[in-house]
């Protein structure tokens, strides 16, 4: 009876955690607004997601007009620029300004969702490779370290070559091949949580498996995933520009910040703006999110809490 | 936001700006340079950059205008082309047409190979043999219609055809018909003879690092007089602006490919300068004529044509390189039509009342599949012309693909109702491009199918009457440029970077001979 | 540790197994080599005569098994574009990428390591925000972009630095710097979060506490234990490596692996992009085994029988 007992205060424990936790959803943004970097990081991205949204309505111009009089206009600051292109035009004349407002859309699209499936497949197989050892993990494995083992470019690469590059496509080819990442950093802190003795302390008053991995492990890898995974859309994003690079991107007429990216460095030499915008677009935007990462870190993260 | 962030945060995007900007103004400052490259006299090394490296040192499985350029200076042909493109004798000394399909050549005396031995008729037979008959040889389709070579003695020997064939010094100067030494490449296989390859032209080779350089050096013994190079480096640097870059610093003395972007970086720096020229790529645009489609109607064809403006396509997005034309025979080519060279049709108001006139009177939708990164700037120029197929009521569903997946589609014949590509004219000559338009070829698609032309084409062929023939290929492309199976665009341009040490001029065929650039 | 080891090399067998199936199907479904090969105007005909010759037309399975066939052998097959052994081209290019990825790891490490633990001391002072900020700037620039910049300021403008190519130490430095940066920054970054854990953990903050001097704490303690996820990053950063090695080499024509591996994937090189990726399959396994190695040495509570 004293398994029982143990077992009972142990889920009081897990209980007032959670509670103390959602008590009020005032907490959230009192939280927030004690870390100064978190409000900035929740307010870029807050910005950027609303602009993603309403891209249409806010964009001044068609982002796919092209004007052939107004090739190459300087933003409007510098001689030669007008006011109605505020960043200037591109090489064929549309307005930078709505490309970027429309590119928001793609960027955060295939950054977010291909970071939603490559976490969900790796947290998964991390946490089941790294709990159960053995058999499992020796057959999880052998497929991470083949995974792994072709880099993910490649892959990419073969796979856009193979099924025309659109959003969609990107979203999952980027996901199925990122999973290895979550879930060999995963699997590797499953190897040491397992080991420590709130964990063992559960096994060993037969606690299930099920419930351990939900709420004694899941809760500590939360923050190497966040960690990992705010980097991970900026990496996405930048993947996207690479995959442009290499002509394996998202194609025109669609639109992404990637893809100005590579048209326009051809241009950087002579005419900057097609760059240095879409480019400051991305530098922001991952700022943000690292920023709002690292707070979400801060205040998730059981080990971190009660810290500051 | 406590200030040190606003601070942080402000010097994060200044610092962003600045060094855009900073590397826009310094760029177009004066440099000094010229002081890597020898100059003068003493200038004793050419380095060309191209935009891509030889794949192969097999001079019969290249088919690439990069593979070319190194290989036209290091083997000899029967024939080769002067600067005006006219066919020449290179190896021969004399050549007679014996009957429609035997004709009989006698080769120079004297010529050797890098490693010392004599050229002679058993070579020639040797290479050409190798062409015809190796199927998995990329030269090997153009040589399908050489029958059987005879080899008289040392120094003669005769083709036989396999009927008619007006271009055969064409083909016998072409890429490919470049002669291999027969012993030395029977003693050490394709397989060595690709890490020390032998030739008979003016430069012989010294190494090749892959997708970094190729060198060659001056053969001393060439037949036709000791090369103008000591040395030749020819460099591959994919990205332009890479090219550029080591143009300007003085690295290279020619870059090829500078596409129109990077102009005003070349031209506005001293000691270089743009050079360009023509070639005979067409872009054009590949029109389904299948029943059943939309663009199987006339009409709707002719609209297409006229809906895009292809003197506004050269002039803005291309700076004037290129020519608009309204047939893939290009002027310099044989069998060219000189009316539909330097000409376009556009108009608007037309284009929609053919439109309505076939039943499309609130517009249609067709898909337009390009390439991206293939041709220089044609991402752009299809987002040109959907945007231009726009405005007459023709919505277009733009598909930009990459260079393979592109040639998947157009090599499976999966094209819908347009496709834009480049076809350049290897041989020079129209019955090289119009074959295009003969059923055989058309079938699958473009589905064309016109027997008149059908029949032209034919006679032509095997016409050895060069004037008539000529006719005959001109009459097929009023027809096509009127019936638009292929919707044809313009003429590409080419664009090298030139240092001022060296004097270059561009050739139609985009062959670089290392022995026509001379130091300034 | 010995059973371990062999243990795990025999687990190679698997894994190999799986990548050359997984990388046949890809190139495979990839398409027909053909009509790359071929110029734009060949006819069908000259098409299916070379595919023919080339043994394409032969069922899927055949052509699985028939390349196992020749691996086992230690033949990877010729390569189509370039008419040769494909394994001898892919083992040409190793040296030059070595070079450009070891320099990359030093400048990723010389920078991230200080940068590092310097901005987990100096949390949420103006020095980490700006040492965080760098180190997003850094993810935040494309490859290719910051290579392209380079050249433009260092070599074009100041004419420090050659252009591209490789040769001497100095054609290192712009490529490696290019290569180097996103992986320092992901470093940096790892570093500083994983310093910032072990700061507040119990035995540090006891250590502390008994007076042991600031600066021996962190390297004694805290150091040692922060490098296990780094451990962890540094392998997967191959992957990275070679990604990146595709575009830093590309923009510097760089004559290394990742040129060869990206014009083998467009030209649907079947045979280099096999003995590539199979090669590199090797070096990351390995590269993996080393790095549980060294989780052992690192963190003994890890348990590995």
């Amino acid at each position: 009876m004293e398994v029982n007992i143990k077992t009972n205060s142990l889920a009081d424990a897990n209980n007032c955690i959670a509670k103390s936790k959602q008590s009020s959803l005032w907490r959230w943004p009192k939280l927030l607004l004690q870390s100064k970097t978190g409000t900035v990081g929740f307010l870029i991205v807050f910005v950027v997601v609303f602009v993603a949204v309403f891209a249409d309505s806010l964009a001044p111009h068609n982002p796919a007009a092209n004007n052939l009089g107004d090739m190459l206009k300087p933003p409007a600051w510098l001689d030669g620029g007008t006011s109605a292109y505020l960043l200037g035009t591109d090489n064929l004349g549309r307005d930078i300004l709505s490309r970027i407002i429309l590119g928001t859309r793609v960027s955060l699209l295939v950054g977010i969702f291909s970071v939603v499936v490559a976490g969900i497949i790796g947290i998964l197989i991390g946490i089941l490779a790294g709990y159960y050892g053995g058999l499992i993990d020796n057959i999880l494995m052998r497929i991470v370290d083949s995974f792994l083992a072709i880099p993910s470019i490649l892959f990419i690469l073969v796979v856009l070559a193979v099924f025309e590059p659109s959003i969609m496509v990107l979203i999952i080819v980027i996901g199925f091949t990122n999973w290895v990442t979550y879930a060999r950093v995963v699997r590797g802190e499953v190897l040491s949580i397992k080991e420590r003795e709130f964990v063992k302390a559960s096994k060993s008053i037969g606690t299930r498996n099920g419930i351990i991995m939900l709420k004694h492990i899941f809760p500590n890898i939360i923050s190497s995933f966040i960690v990992i995974s705010t980097l991970s859309v900026a990496t996405t994003i930048i993947l996207e520009a690479s995959l442009s690079f290499l002509g394996l991107g998202i194609q025109p007429p669609e639109i992404s910040w990637g893809g100005m990216l590579t048209d326009g460095r051809n241009y950087l030499a002579t005419n900057w703006w097609l760059v240095t915008f879409p480019g400051i677009a991305i530098t922001v935007t991952v700022l943000g999110i690292i920023f709002l990462g690292d707070w979400l870190r801060d205040v998730l993260d059981p080990r971190t809490q009660g810290r500051k | 936001m406590r200030s040190p962030y606003k601070l942080f945060f402000v010097a994060y995007l200044m610092v962003m700006l600045l060094v855009s900007g900073c590397s826009n103004q310094s760029s177009t400052r004066e440099n000094e340079k010229g002081t890597k490259g020898e100059t003068g006299k003493d200038k004793t090394t050419l380095v060309l950059a191209q935009s891509a490296d030889i794949t192969t040192m097999d001079p019969q499985n290249s088919l690439s205008t990069t593979g070319d350029r190194v290989f036209r200076n290091m083997f000899n042909r029967l024939f080769y082309r002067d600067a005006n493109m006219e066919v020449q004798p290179e190896l021969v000394e004399a050549y007679e047409n014996v009957d429609d399909v035997t004709w009989k050549f006698k080769l120079k005396q004297g010529v050797t190979f890098h490693n010392g031995d004599p050229l002679t008729a058993e070579d020639v037979k040797f290479s050409l043999e190798r062409v015809m008959n190796d199927q998995t040889l990329k030269e090997y389709p153009y040589f399908t219609q050489l029958a059987k070579i005879k080899v008289i003695d040392d120094l003669t020997l005769e083709i036989i055809t396999d009927g008619p064939m007006p271009t055969l010094l064409r083909l016998l100067a072409k890429s490919g018909a470049d002669v291999i030494p027969k012993k030395y490449f029977e003693e050490v296989g394709l397989k060595e003879f690709q890490k020390k390859p032998i030739g008979s032209g003016p430069y012989q080779f010294v190494e090749w690092k892959r997708d970094d350089r190729v060198v060659l050096e001056a053969y001393p013994d060439y037949f036709d007089g000791a090369p103008k190079w000591k040395e030749v480096i020819v460099r591959a640097i994919p990205e332009s602006s890479t090219r550029v870059g080591e143009l300007l610093t003085g690295g290279v003395d020619i870059a090829t490919d500078i596409p129109p972007n990077e102009w005003d970086r070349v031209n506005g720096d001293e000691g270089v300068s743009l050079v360009t020229g023509d070639t005979t790529r067409i872009m054009l645009l590949v029109v389904r004529t299948t029943e059943g489609s939309v663009t199987a109607d006339p009409k709707v064809r002719e609209a297409i044509d006229l809906a895009i403006n292809e003197k506004a396509i050269v002039d803005s997005v291309l700076k004037g390189t290129g020519v608009p034309v309204r047939s893939r025979v290009p002027e310099g080519v044989i069998g060219s039509n000189p009316d539909l060279y330097d000409a376009y049709v556009y108009d608007v108001e037309k284009a929609k009342k053919l439109l309505a006139e076939a039943g499309f009177k609130d517009g249609l939708e067709i898909t337009l599949t390009a390439p991206k990164g293939r041709y220089p700037l044609d991402g752009e120029v299809a987002q040109l012309i959907a945007s231009m197929l726009g405005e007459a009521g023709i919505k277009v569903n733009l598909k930009l693909l990459e260079s393979s997946a592109f040639l998947d589609i157009y090599n499976s014949n999966s094209n819908e109702e347009l496709l834009m590509i480049g076809l350049a004219d290897g041989l020079l000559d129209a019955s090289y491009s119009l074959v295009h338009y003969t059923k055989e070829r058309a079938t699958g698609q473009t589905d064309y199918y016109n027997e008149k032309v059908e029949k032209l084409y034919h006679d032509a062929g095997r016409n050895l009457n060069e004037e008539e023939r000529i006719k005959q290929y001109q009459e097929i492309q009023a027809i096509i440029a009127e019936e638009r199976p292929h919707i044809t665009l313009f003429q590409q341009g080419s664009n090298y970077g030139v240092s001022d040490r060296v004097e270059f001029k561009p050739r139609l065929d985009e062959v670089i001979n290392f022995s026509d650039i001379s130091v300034k | 540790m010995k059973k371990y080891l062999i243990r795990r090399l025999l687990q190679l067998i698997p894994v190999l197994f799986i990548i050359t199936f997984v990388v046949f199907v890809l190139v495979y479904l990839a398409g027909d080599p053909v009509s790359l090969m071929l110029p734009e105007d060949a006819s069908e005909e000259d098409r299916e005569a070379l595919r023919e010759a080339l043994g394409l037309n032969e069922p899927f399975l055949y052509q699985y098994f028939h390349f196992l066939g020749d691996l086992i052998s230690g033949d990877f097959g010729t390569s189509f574009r370039y008419s040769q052994e494909a394994l001898p081209l892919v083992l040409e290019r190793l040296p030059a990428t070595f070079e450009l990825a070891a320099a990359s790891m030093l400048v990723a490490i010389v920078l991230a390591i200080p940068l590092g633990i310097f901005s987990a001391r100096k949390r949420n002072s103006f020095v980490d925000l700006f040492i965080t900020g760098g180190s997003v700037l850094g993810k935040a620039m494309p490859n290719f972009w910051l290579g392209i910049m380079l050249i433009l300021m260092l070599a074009v403008n100041y004419q420090i630095f050659p252009v591209s190519g490789r040769g001497t130490f100095v054609h290192l430095v712009l490529p490696a710097i290019t290569l180097g940066t996103g992986v320092a920054a992901e470093m940096t970054r790892l570093i500083r979060s994983s310093m910032l854990e072990i700061l507040h953990q119990d035995y540090i903050r006891t250590a502390k506490s008994k007076g042991v001097s600031d600066t021996l704490v962190i390297f004694k303690h805290a150091f040692r234990n922060s490098l296990i996820p780094v451990v962890t990053i540094t392998s997967l950063q191959i992957s990275h490596l070679v990604s990146g090695a595709l575009i830093t080499e590309t923009v510097f024509s760089w004559p290394g692996l990742g040129q060869l591996l990206v014009q083998a994937v467009n030209g649907r090189d079947m045979a280099v992009v096999q003995a590539a990726v199979f090669v590199i399959a090797i070096l990351v396994i390995v590269i993996n085994l080393i790095t549980d190695l060294v989780y052992r040495l690192l963190d003994p509570r890890i348990n590995y029988s």
